[in-house]
């Protein structure tokens, strides 16, 4: 009996040994303060690693709804794991990133929608920030709004005070202002609001409710499962008025159907960003620098049109797409 | 003006199901700030079961047997052990939405789509619900509304008006007494904890079933809390609570209308002014009357 186990033993070292020999199979973990399964931005940030990890071969790993406290001793704890890249899909992982950036100079982080200037600050090297162009972001969304508005009023829900969401907004106002001043329509965005929460979906619901009150006919959001309790009160003032009227940009993936409201999405393909991360992971060469996601790269598009856009509106709308892709939109 | 006050009676009505759970357990001396946690199980389970089922009914049934078997746990740890109260309460804080999540995982896999329920349907009482103002705001409601308000009463004639509530508030105030007069302490703690256990996973599945047509992890979103909050703030009785209740209900919606008419205004100034408004009432009403006076103790028969 003991020769067997002996023999096991030998065996199973050996395999051990012999396992580096065979290619390396790199690891990838996400952290995550919403829900995987929200319908918004983590369901998209959760499914762009997997497709990523596809693409790549990766194996994968994700925390989600953590609180603020559990940001550093969650990736702290995939560090010590071994993975090879932290993925952290949001501005407000940046500290936590930074400070486990500093303690593990080995391992990578990818900082989804991090500032331009955080990659510089990390001591080792070893932080890219992940940045689509939330400006474009905002434009997609606005110049339909901008066209599709008939009260011009037009509101904007926020989760929190991010330089990402500030941003949208901004490009959110100014496509649609644009836009809509070429159809001849004064358009009023309404002040930038914040539920604190990206969970609470019931705030989205009075959020839209009281919106609608000051005559909001399209939304856009940055706020996750919030934003689906705005489109729920959407949906139930819609049918209340009998006919579908208000309408809801989606974002960050294509979420056309979900409710009747939707009229497009603004897409956000942070996989292919992703997928340039995990190879320069491979490579040897990450970390020190940010990676945008443009229209131009592909990261940034509009999703399917519903048929509550009308022909002439929808050819009009892919007509600014196309001038953002060039670069001559509001030159 | 309608508007504010039908916002601040949804954004009240899971909080007085939540306080008044509350209420039961402090009542028979048990202090349990595990709310949060009982809540998350109730709105869960009463998605799924909306969900798989389509009646909302059979929901809030679900979530609030769910959050009883949970609340079960905190009820004998503290009840038969006598464990602290703050520990076990904190413990179903941190257990129950992590088995609300694993449950939501185990079911709709991971990384899925939204799902989406129809909710409970408003009745409307025909004729009374076309009185201005007070027509849509009584009479136009979920019956769930309804039914919150009649626990208030309700509530308030079993604990002044009953000889069962008399018993029952002293096994809170002073059990030995209690237990000297034959009421059976032991059984009025765990009722406390079932009572308890039950209306809050009806607040927590109220807000799945009734208010938003999702579910989403941490949709409790510290209501759980303020709850706690509001049963202080009420001085312990039914009455009180509602008020309170309504109270917050009012601050939140105040500062969401606010945030919306407002412009230019920095929208923190908003976002303050549920707590600023907690502090200001809470400075001037003072702590004069501290609730139950057993309340967090634990109970030994045998102990002198």
């Amino acid at each position: 009996m003991k020769k067997l186990i002996a023999l096991v033993l030998v065996l199973a070292m050996a395999m051990s040994f012999a396992a580096p020999a065979s290619a390396k199979t790199y690891k990838v973990a996400m952290i995550c303060d919403s829900s995987i399964s929200d319908g918004g931005w983590g369901t998209a940030c959760y499914n762009a690693m997997i497709d990523a990890a596809a693409k790549m071969g990766w194996e994968t790993a994700y925390t989600d709804s953590i609180a603020q406290n559990e940001y550093f001793d969650t990736a702290d704890s995939y560090c010590q794991l071994g993975y090879d890249l932290i993925y952290a899909p949001g501005n407000q992982y940046t500290d936590a990133i930074l400070q486990a950036a500093e303690e593990y100079p080995e391992i990578c982080f990818a900082l989804l929608n991090g500032a331009v200037t955080t990659p510089d600050k990390a001591v080792n090297k070893n932080v890219m920030s992940l940045l689509p162009d939330a400006s474009q972001i905002g434009w997609i969304a606005g110049a339909l709004a901008g066209l599709m508005t008939e009260s011009g009023t037009i509101a904007f829900i926020g989760g929190m005070e991010l330089d990402t969401t500030k941003g949208k907004y901004e490009g959110f106002g100014e496509a649609a202002k644009y836009v809509g001043g070429l159809k001849g329509k004064t358009i009023n965005l309404l002040d930038c609001v914040y539920a604190g929460s990206f969970n609470d979906s019931a705030k989205g619901v009075e959020f839209a409710k009281a919106m609608i009150d000051k005559g909001a006919d399209v939304f856009f959001g940055d706020a996750s499962a919030v934003d689906s309790g705005a489109r729920q009160a959407i949906d139930e003032a819609n049918t209340a008025k009998g006919e579908i009227k208000i309408y809801d940009i989606g974002q960050p993936a294509d979420i056309l159907g979900q409710n009747p409201c939707v009229i497009c999405s603004q897409v956000t393909d942070n996989s292919a960003m992703i997928v340039a991360a995990m190879q320069a992971v491979v490579d040897g060469n990450f970390g020190g620098t940010t990676l945008f996601g443009t229209m131009q790269n592909g990261c940034l598009s509009a999703g399917r049109i519903s048929d509550l856009v009308p022909a002439a509106v929808q050819e009009e709308y892919q007509g600014y797409l196309a001038q953002m892709m060039d670069g001559t939109f509001m030159k | 003006m309608t508007d504010l006050i039908l916002a601040t009676v949804r954004m009240a009505v899971p909080l007085v199901f939540i306080a008044l759970a509350e209420l039961y357990s402090e009542r028979s001396g048990m202090v349990n700030i595990g709310l949060e946690g009982l809540a998350s199980i109730g709105a869960l389970i009463g998605f799924l079961v909306t969900f798989t089922t389509g009646n909302s009914w059979l929901g809030i049934l679900a979530g609030a047997l769910a959050a009883i078997l949970v609340n079960l746990i905190y009820a004998f740890a503290t009840v038969t052990l006598c464990a602290d109260h703050t520990v076990y309460g904190m413990a179903i804080n941190i257990f129950a939405p992590a088995l609300a999540s694993f449950i939501y995982k185990a079911y709709f896999g991971e990384g899925s789509g939204l799902s989406q329920i129809t909710l409970m349907q408003g009745v409307d009482i025909p004729v009374l619900k076309d009185i201005p103002f007070i027509g849509n705001l009584l009479f136009n409601q979920t019956p769930m509304v309804y039914i919150a308000f009649l626990l208030v009463i309700l509530t308030g004639v079993f604990f002044n008006r009953t000889k069962a509530g008399l018993s029952y508030r002293s096994v809170g105030e002073h059990p030995k007494a209690a237990a000297t007069l034959g009421i059976n302490v032991i059984g009025v703690k765990y009722l406390g904890c079932v009572l308890c256990g039950a209306l809050a996973g009806i607040g927590g599945a109220y807000l799945t079933t009734c208010y938003v047509n999702t579910y989403s992890e941490g949709c409790i979103a510290g209501r759980g809390f303020i709850a706690l909050a509001a049963v202080i703030f009420g001085r312990w009785t039914g009455s009180g609570i509602l008020l309170a209740c309504l109270f917050f209900g009012l601050c939140d919606a105040l500062q969401i209308r606010l945030q919306v008419a407002s412009v230019g205004v920095p929208y923190q100034f908003f976002q303050m002014i549920p707590y600023i408004a907690t502090v200001a009432v809470l400075a001037i009403l003072g702590a004069k009357k501290a609730g139950p006076k057993a309340k967090g103790k634990p109970y030994r028969r045998e102990q002198r």
